[in-house]
Parts: C-alpha cells; sequence; structure tokens
C-alpha cells in the first residue's frame, strides 16, 4: 500500500515537474587544514626512512611537473617530486564520475604562439600538434562561448544585445588598441621573454580604460570579466600591464583554445604516465634546512638528503618551510571556489545551444564549463558543468575568512541561485554539487608586481643550489608561465649537475 | 414536439454516417488502398448495424432508458473513435484489429437507436406514418453528414475534432430524449448526471485535441496529422493527403512520398552503381529504410550496415504497414545489420571497412548536427573506406543555401578526399544537392539497376553540371572548433524565409 501511493505520488512529481531533488555533495580536496598547520608549524611526525637523493623538487603541479619532464628529457633521473596533496597536478588536477571526467580549475590552454617554444614540444609530444599543425580534435568545439543577458542567451562573451553605438564604437577602439599592443611585441608568453619595465605597469587596468575615455558599461564589464576569469581579481586590483596581456600577448588566428573534458588534467595525466616514478604524492615537506652543504627535507616518513632543491610550490609557502628563505612580500594571491555540478537531465532551453563556456552577465561568479562539450555525440543526456567563483570583489583575506566560514549548504545555495538567474529549473537537474574551496588559487598581478625587485629578487634566487619555480615568480597563473618557470629551473640544476643541455631562448 | 423528435432522428443519422466516414477515410489514410478500406468499413459497418436490429428484439422494459443509454454509448464510442483509431496507429502493432471492432461496436450501438425509437415512438403515430417519416428523416440527415463531412469537417475541424463534435450531438440527442420522453423512464436523474459527464468528457476532448494538436505543431503542416510521436532524440512526424505521405523529423521535412524516388535514386546509384565490385555497404541516418531499398538492387552487395540513432524510427519504419509499403520492407533484409548508435563516437569505435557509404544526416540546422559534417568527421569516416570506395553526402539545396553546399563540398576536401558534386530536382525539396567523395576519378557508371523511376545512364552525368546560379562559391570548410556551415546555413535558409 505505502509502495503504491509513493508510486502514485512519484507520478504526480514526475508529471509537475517540479519538485526538486534531494542534492548531495561536499567540500572536496581540502588542503587548508594542511596549510595552516604548516604555517602555525604545528609538530609534525618525525621521519622513519632517510632517503639521499641529488635533487628534490617541492610541488606536483604543472610548473614541478615540468620542472620533472625537463629533467627526464635531459637524461637527469636522480630526483624525487614531493606533492603535499593525494592527487598530482595543482590547478591542473581532474575529477571523474560515472557521467565525466571534470575540471578542478585550469581548463584549456590557447593555441601556443609561434615563440612558445617549450608549450609547442610538449605538445607535439602529447599529439596536440602535428609538425606545427593543430590536431582539430582537441581543440574547442563550436560553439565556443555564450553569455546570458537581458533575459536570453546570445552567442560570444561581448555583449551584444542591447548594445549601443557608442558601445560598439569602443569595442573596435579598444580592439585597435589591443591590436598595436600585439603588434608591439612586448607581451609575449612567457612574459619573462618580452617584458620591459612599463610605466603600464603601475596603474591599474580599470585607471588605463578610465584614461583612455572607455566609458561604456559593456566594455567595462568585459574587461573586468577577463581579470577576475584570469587573474581572481577586479580590474580595479590589477595592473594594466596585466590586463592588457591577457588581451594582446595571443597571435594565433585559428580558433581555439584546447580544451579536455578533465581541462588540463588531460594534460598531468599524460605527464604523469611519463614522470611517475619521480612523483610521491601525500608527501608533506614541513621542513627544509641546510645541513652543510646538503639539504634536509622532512616529511613525515622520510627525510631526504639532497644536494639541491627546486621550489615548485607556491612561493608564499617558502618563509613557512624553508630554514633562512628570502621575504616573500608583495605576493597576493586570489581566493577561489569551484564547484562540479553533476546534472541528470538538462535544463529547458530555448535559442541558442549550450556552449562550451557560459557566462552570465553581471553574475559575482564565472559561470561554467561543459565537460561533456567535447564529446563526440550529438547529444548528451547528462552532464557535468564545472563552476567557477573568484571572490575579487573584496581584499582576499576577508573573501578566504567568508570562504573558510560558510558551510557547504550555504555555497550550494549562493551557485543555485546564481544559475537559476539564467537555468529557472536548474534544481530539478542537479544530483550532486561538489566543491573545491582555494584560499590562495592564484597570484594576482596587482600594479606595481611584475616590476617589483621582490618578483626579481625570488625569480633569479639560487642561493645554496635552491631554485623557485612557481608560476607565482610570473605574476600570471596560466599553464604556459608554470611550465616556463618549471623547465627554466630545471635547466639551473643540470648546469650544476652538468648533464645539462642549455636551453637558448629565441 | 415532433419537430424536435424527428431532428432528433436527422442527427442520430447524421452521427452514424459521420462514424463509419470516418472510420472508412482514417483507413485509407493510415493504411492506403481506399477502395478496400471503404469496402471493408462500410460492410461491417452495415453488418454491425444488422446485429444491432437483430438484437433490439431482446430489449423489452425500459426502453426510453435503454435508449437513451445506447445514445450515450455511441456519443461516446463514436466521439472519441478517431482519436482511439490514432492512438493505435501510432502506439500499437494492431491498428486493424482495433479499426474494426471500433467500426462493429459503433455499427451495432447505431443499428439498435432506429428500432427502439421507433418502439417509443409506435404509439403515438399510425405506423405507415412513423415509418414514413422516420427513414425520410434519416435518409436527411445521411444526406447532410456525407455532403458537411468532405466540405467543412475534414478541413476545418480535422478527424479528431470532427468525431468529438458528432459525440456531443449524441450526447445531447439522449440529454434531450430525458425531457421528451420524461412520462415514459421514471427516476432520471442518474442518466442525466451521466449524459453531463459524457458531454464534459467530450468537450474537454475537443478543448483538448485543440491543445495536443497545437503542440504537435499541427498548424506548420499543411496536411493531416496521422502520426506524432516525441522520442528521446527528436519528434517524429507524418502527414497524409490523399497518397502524399510526408515524414518531419523536428519540423524539418525528410521526404514525401510522391517523388522521394528521385531523392533516393539520386542518393544512392550514381556512387553505389560505378563500383561493380562494392560488397559492404553503410547507412549513416536514414532510419527509414529508403536508401537501404535502393542499396539491395544490387545482388552483389552482401552487407549493408545501418547505423541510426533512434530505434524508435527504425521500429516504426519496419513494423507500420504503410511505411513498410514504402520502403519495401527494406529494414527485414537479411543483408542488413541494424545499429542504434550515434554515428561520430560509432566510427571511432568500429573496425570495420565499407565499399561505399551513405551519409543521409538531417541538415545541419544545429552545431550538435553540424558535427556530423565536419572535417574531423569526414576524416574518421575516410579510415573506413576500402581503396576504390566510394562516400555520397546529402548536402542541402546548391541553390537555396549555395554556400552550405559547397562548405561541404570543400570541407571534404579538406578531410583529403577527391569531390563530385552533383545535384538534382526534387519538387518537394526543390534543387538538392549531393556530393560523392573518394580517393580516385570518378566515372559515372555506364549501366544502373532495372527498374529505376527517375535516374538513367544516359542522363546521369548532366548532374554534375551545375548552372551559374549554382555554381561554387568561396567558402571556409567546416571544423568542429569554427562550424561555420551552421552559421551559413542559418542565414541562407533564414534569407529564403523572410
Amino acid at each position: 500500500m505505502t509502495s503504491r501511493r509513493r508510486f502514485l505520488s512519484a507520478g504526480l512529481i514526475g508529471l509537475t515537474a517540479k519538485a526538486e531533488r534531494a542534492i548531495t555533495g561536499s567540500f572536496v580536496n581540502e588542503s587548508q587544514a594542511l596549510g595552516h598547520r604548516l604555517r602555525d608549524r604545528t609538530s609534525f611526525a618525525k621521519p622513519t626512512r632517510q632517503v639521499k637523493v641529488p635533487l628534490v623538487v617541492v610541488g606536483g603541479g604543472m610548473a614541478g611537473l615540468s620542472t620533472a619532464w625537463r629533467l627526464d628529457k635531459s637524461g637527469f633521473h636522480d630526483f624525487a617530486l614531493l606533492e603535499m596533496a593525494p592527487q598530482a597536478g595543482g590547478n591542473a588536477r581532474w575529477g571523474e564520475n560515472e557521467v565525466s571526467s571534470y575540471p578542478w580549475a585550469a581548463h584549456y590552454v590557447p593555441i601556443p604562439n609561434r615563440k612558445s617554444l617549450l608549450v609547442r614540444e610538449l605538445f607535439e609530444e602529447l599529439g596536440l600538434l602535428h609538425d606545427g599543425k593543430v590536431e582539430e580534435r582537441h581543440l574547442c568545439f563550436s560553439p565556443q562561448e555564450r553569455l546570458f543577458l537581458h533575459g536570453r542567451w546570445q552567442e560570444d562573451l561581448e555583449p551584444a544585445v542591447g548594445a549601443t553605438a557608442e558601445d560598439r564604437k569602443q569595442y573596435r577602439e579598444f580592439e585597435n588598441h589591443m591590436r598595436q599592443f600585439r603588434a608591439a611585441g612586448e607581451f609575449t608568453i612567457p612574459i619573462d621573454l618580452g617584458a620591459k619595465p612599463s610605466p603600464l605597469d603601475r596603474i591599474s587596468m580599470a585607471d588605463w580604460l578610465h584614461q583612455n575615455g572607455f566609458s561604456s558599461p559593456y566594455l567595462n564589464w568585459y574587461v573586468n570579466y577577463a581579470c577576475r576569469d584570469d587573474y581572481g581579481a577586479l580590474a580595479s586590483n590589477v595592473s594594466a600591464w596585466a590586463g592588457i596581456h591577457y588581451f594582446a600577448s595571443r597571435e594565433n588566428e585559428d580558433k581555439g583554445p584546447f580544451t579536455w573534458p578533465e581541462g588540463n588534467g588531460w594534460i598531468t595525466k599524460r605527464l604523469l604516465t611519463k614522470l611517475a616514478r619521480y612523483v610521491k604524492t601525500g608527501a608533506t615537506v614541513y621542513r627544509i634546512a641546510r645541513d652543510g652543504r646538503r639539504l634536509r627535507i622532512l616529511t613525515e616518513d622520510t627525510e631526504y638528503s639532497a644536494e639541491a632543491l627546486i621550489f615548485a610550490a607556491p612561493t608564499f609557502l617558502a618563509p613557512y618551510i624553508l630554514e633562512g628563505a628570502p621575504a616573500v612580500r608583495g605576493f597576493e594571491y586570489s581566493p577561489w571556489l569551484t564547484a562540479n555540478l553533476t546534472l541528470d537531465r538538462l535544463p529547458r532551453e530555448r535559442g541558442i545551444e549550450m556552449a562550451w563556456d557560459n557566462v552570465i552577465y553581471d553574475s559575482p561568479a564565472l559561470g561554467y564549463v561543459v565537460a561533456t562539450h567535447q564529446n563526440l555525440s550529438s547529444r548528451v543526456d547528462r552532464t557535468v558543468w564545472t563552476y567557477y567563483w573568484s571572490l575579487a570583489e573584496a581584499a582576499p583575506a576577508h573573501s578566504r575568512r567568508l570562504l573558510l566560514d560558510k558551510d557547504w549548504g550555504y555555497w550550494k545555495e549562493a551557485i543555485l541561485n546564481d544559475l537559476a538567474r539564467a537555468h529557472p529549473d536548474i534544481r530539478t537537474c542537479v544530483s550532486r554539487i561538489d566543491i573545491m574551496r582555494m584560499g590562495h588559487a592564484m597570484v594576482r598581478p596587482t600594479p606595481g608586481f611584475l616590476g617589483s625587485t621582490e618578483r626579481k629578487t625570488l625569480t633569479n634566487y639560487s642561493v645554496g643550489n635552491i631554485w623557485f619555480a612557481n608560476s607565482d615568480l610570473s605574476g600570471i597563473s596560466i599553464f604556459e608561465e608554470a611550465q616556463y618557470r618549471g623547465v627554466s629551473a630545471a635547466d639551473r640544476a643540470l648546469r650544476v649537475f652538468g648533464g645539462a643541455a642549455a636551453i637558448h631562448w629565441p | 414536439m415532433s419537430v424536435i423528435l424527428f431532428l432528433s432522428v436527422f442527427l442520430i443519422a447524421a452521427c452514424g454516417l459521420i462514424y463509419e466516414l470516418i472510420a472508412g477515410t482514417l483507413a485509407s489514410y493510415l493504411l492506403g488502398d481506399s477502395v478496400f478500406q471503404f469496402s471493408t468499413v462500410i460492410g461491417a459497418y452495415l453488418f454491425a448495424m444488422g446485429i444491432g436490429s437483430f438484437l433490439s428484439r431482446f430489449i423489452g422494459r425500459g426502453l426510453v432508458a435503454r435508449f437513451i443509454s445506447i445514445e450515450l454509448l455511441v456519443g461516446l464510442v463514436g466521439g472519441f473513435s478517431s482519436s482511439l483509431l490514432f492512438l493505435a496507429f501510432a502506439y500499437t502493432q494492431s491498428f486493424r484489429l482495433i479499426l474494426y471492432l471500433v467500426v462493429i461496436a459503433v455499427g451495432t450501438l447505431v443499428g439498435l437507436e432506429i428500432p427502439l425509437l421507433m418502439r417509443i415512438l409506435k404509439d403515438r403515430y399510425r405506423f405507415g406514418e412513423l415509418i414514413s417519416h422516420v427513414l425520410t428523416f434519416d435518409y436527411l440527415g445521411a444526406l447532410g453528414a456525407s455532403i458537411l463531412f468532405p466540405l467543412v469537417l475534414v478541413p476545418k475541424l480535422g478527424m479528431v475534432r470532427s468525431a468529438m463534435l458528432f459525440g456531443i450531438m449524441n450526447t445531447a440527442v439522449a440529454l434531450w430524449s430525458t425531457f421528451l420522453f420524461r412520462d415514459q423512464i421514471g427516476p432520471r436523474a442518474a442518466l442525466q448526471a451521466a449524459c453531463l459527464t459524457a458531454l464534459v468528457a467530450l468537450g474537454l476532448g475537443m478543448a483538448g485535441a485543440e491543445r495536443i494538436s497545437a503542440a504537435a505543431d499541427n498548424n506548420l503542416y499543411a496536411d493531416e496529422v496521422i502520426l506524432s510521436k516525441e522520442t528521446r532524440y527528436q519528434r517524429i512526424v507524418l502527414t497524409r493527403w490523399k497518397d502524399d505521405i510526408r515524414l518531419f523529423l523536428n519540423s524539418h521535412l525528410q521526404f514525401s512520398s510522391r517523388d522521394e524516388y528521385r531523392y533516393h535514386e539520386a542518393l544512392v546509384h550514381p556512387g553505389l552503381a560505378a563500383i561493380p565490385e562494392a560488397r559492404s555497404v553503410l547507412v549513416l541516418g536514414g532510419g527509414d529504410g529508403l536508401a537501404v531499398r535502393e542499396i539491395l538492387k544490387y545482388p552483389g552487395v552482401q552487407k549493408i550496415t545501418l547505423v541510426d540513432l533512434d530505434p524508435e524510427m527504425i521500429k516504426l519504419f519496419s513494423t507500420n504497414p504503410m511505411l513498410t509499403r514504402l520502403n519495401g520492407n527494406s529494414l527485414a533484409a537479411s543483408k542488413l545489420r541494424v545499429i542504434h548508435a550515434d554515428a561520430f563516437p560509432w566510427l571511432g569505435e568500429t573496425q570495420d571497412m565499407f565499399d561505399f557509404v551513405v551519409v543521409d544526416f538531417p541538415d545541419p540546422t544545429s552545431y550538435s548536427l553540424g558535427k556530423l559534417y565536419t572535417t574531423v568527421f569526414y576524416r574518421a569516416l575516410a579510415k573506413h573506406l576500402s581503396r576504390q570506395a566510394l562516400v555520397v553526402v546529402q548536402s542541402t539545396s546548391p541553390l537555396f543555401a549555395r554556400q552550405s553546399y559547397w562548405c561541404i563540398v570543400e570541407t571534404l576536401k579538406q578531410a583529403g578526399l577527391k569531390t563530385f558534386p552533383y545535384h538534382v530536382y526534387v519538387p518537394s525539396f526543390g534543387e538538392w544537392g549531393f556530393v560523392l567523395a573518394g580517393q580516385y576519378p570518378y566515372e559515372p557508371p555506364a549501366q544502373l539497376p532495372d527498374g529505376l523511376r527517375f535516374l538513367s545512364a544516359r542522363t546521369l552525368p548532366e548532374l554534375f553540371h551545375f548552372p551559374t546560379d549554382m555554381l561554387p562559391v568561396d567558402v571556409e570548410p567546416n571544423r568542429l572548433n569554427d562550424q561555420v556551415l551552421v552559421r551559413y546555413y542559418e542565414r541562407e535558409w533564414r534569407d529564403i524565409a523572410h
């Protein structure tokens, strides 16, 4: 009897299709507890095992993995890579469920410029480029982007619905400016190839827009969105040089970018298959001390004794771990929240189709990316959305506290409320929301940072065979910078160990 | 009093004939062969009326109440008859059985009506007068109905609502009979309540039918919608007007039975006839079995693989008698292997090689369909081509959508294939384009299978000539990361529509 009643009510609910389903989920990949133990220098267990190895790489994100890739390719195999998290990859980590694999942070790489030789080398190895020609299968399919504006979706992110003649004029002028910047050759990837001390680094992107008469609210939203997306910060907190770099550094005419269901996790996976033997995960380095000419690197089960060390973990951690570390000043990091939403059915929509990147105008968050977008099937029934939210509005410390104080239910509601503006039936579609909180997700290129002496000091730091390699040294947290920093550090180590193929930069 | 009485006779007669006409018309719509359908439906109906008349003798007491109940039943069964038959056609395999059951049920009930009514009235009129009056109005009603049906009802109301309208009339007769014969029935509240319920049901049915047909985009279709099915993948709609059956997928015309032979002969034979050694053929899309019908004309072909996403489509075209007649029951062929899969991922998984491939997808109206027209798709397809193989791609209209057409040609070229574009005239589509593609130069075949209605070996080479207004234009190839085709297509067809 009960079952019949339940059956009937289920039928009725099915008919009305308004019933909200139970949405499960949790916080995942939490690392702040460990981070706080490092910060507070809480006691860690003493290692019971000793290992002697010439070189240790600390940090298994894209910088550390690129170091390993370079060392291995150069024939240098005597090193260990230590990653604190259970899974390597850092901002290029990924997850998987029964519907799809999906990214936890970085989810694309633009088609590399001609001068991005390292990226090209790796991409040839991974089959993304064939003799310089792109493999279309891995380029982002059409439609790439759409924007929810004035109650409807439009193609592309540049607001078009309701744009006035003045808005459009300013778009064109802005593009002209960017074209000139691009032609000047200063905005390179990696940035150190072309960057010179620039007055643009001393003002904010918002100031630059203002000084150049860009008053269009649409254009300002668009540029601000780009800064929030790439740097996790508002245009008013980002140096104009970095803001312009986003628009002026890409030369490729082909429609990109490269993307995969698991985002840059696709690259991580492939690097790991080559490099797994060097990588040790769940290995928290809590102390690095000098011991004569050698270094003692302490984790909870093993103590490593090494001649040299590459610090590829986020640089702000160095003072808490590394004895006699140089001062790390001026490094500001953006707090982020990423959520992966499993959808058991797609929201009802009319008009243009779901794109890869879907953005809601005037939302505090950045929108969502569809994990099944690169699927070859002409239709999918279930999918995973990766929802990005850089907490850019308030000061990082304040946002970080908010991020950690509020529980999962609070963020779940915030995410669903935001999405419901464009998808009123979203709550009937989603079955699971997993949320990853990152207090220090990426470095901010604040005005003055790129030209700062602190950044230069740490970049060139080479005391006692210790080198820094994290992408935060570039002030721009992108795949190419991480790879460049990792490879540069590897080359410096190789010079010390003498096995080195010195690299020649163009 | 007597006017109303004989008006009732008039209406009853009209209703009876309408149900018969509806059953006959529906049967010939859905099954074809109208002479056979009408003869058997009328025969069964008249025979059932005889049964009804015979049965009327067993009704003794409570004549009026019985008469009213029968009126109600006729109203309900007749009123919902056409909806029932449409549903039976769409959702069951036993349309014929249900058709004749409905005809016999309605006929029997209608056969009961007049004898009962005459017995009710026998004390009010002289016998001769009664017979004369009743039969006069009976035949008048039949005349009215037979004129109204083709001129007003079918064109304005459609089958479903016409039946319901006349069901309402039967029920109305029942209701006012409770007043007309109030001194002959006794307690009548229950009967009146039943009448009102039936009226409400039929009224709702009529309103609902309007809504259902609106949902079925009935206004989009010029002809009667005879089947409308929402599957997991698409909306399948069949329409029929006289002998013209049309298939629409998501509101896009796929074929008209009057001229589909032009389309399907042109799709298959220019390519397949040019490969005498072809043994294994692949059809992507084309769940209607019409391309397969043409391929079966080659005894040398030993294996046909049909990949279609929608199992409902295959089921429909392999079980519905009207449709199996159209495709010659090709989906039941022993050489045929049917695979329900999404073509693009399937190509990545299969190891099979083919000598001829028919790519018959819906037009690239969306990015998700546009994927099936990209360089990556054609490259994936090319990996499954034997040395001499040819591919033919249905490629929208080179006249209405010139850029779209030449974009498909360019995309095949970019995928490393040689292309041989051609076009034909299909009245229901207009000028239509195809592209043959392969590794080697193409020579039109010197011989075609027997029994073709459109193509001949002599005229075939002419298809490859393009008049000036369809000549190639400068276009980009369609790539997964830059689907220009969907944008060309959208713009070109929008310009035509405006």
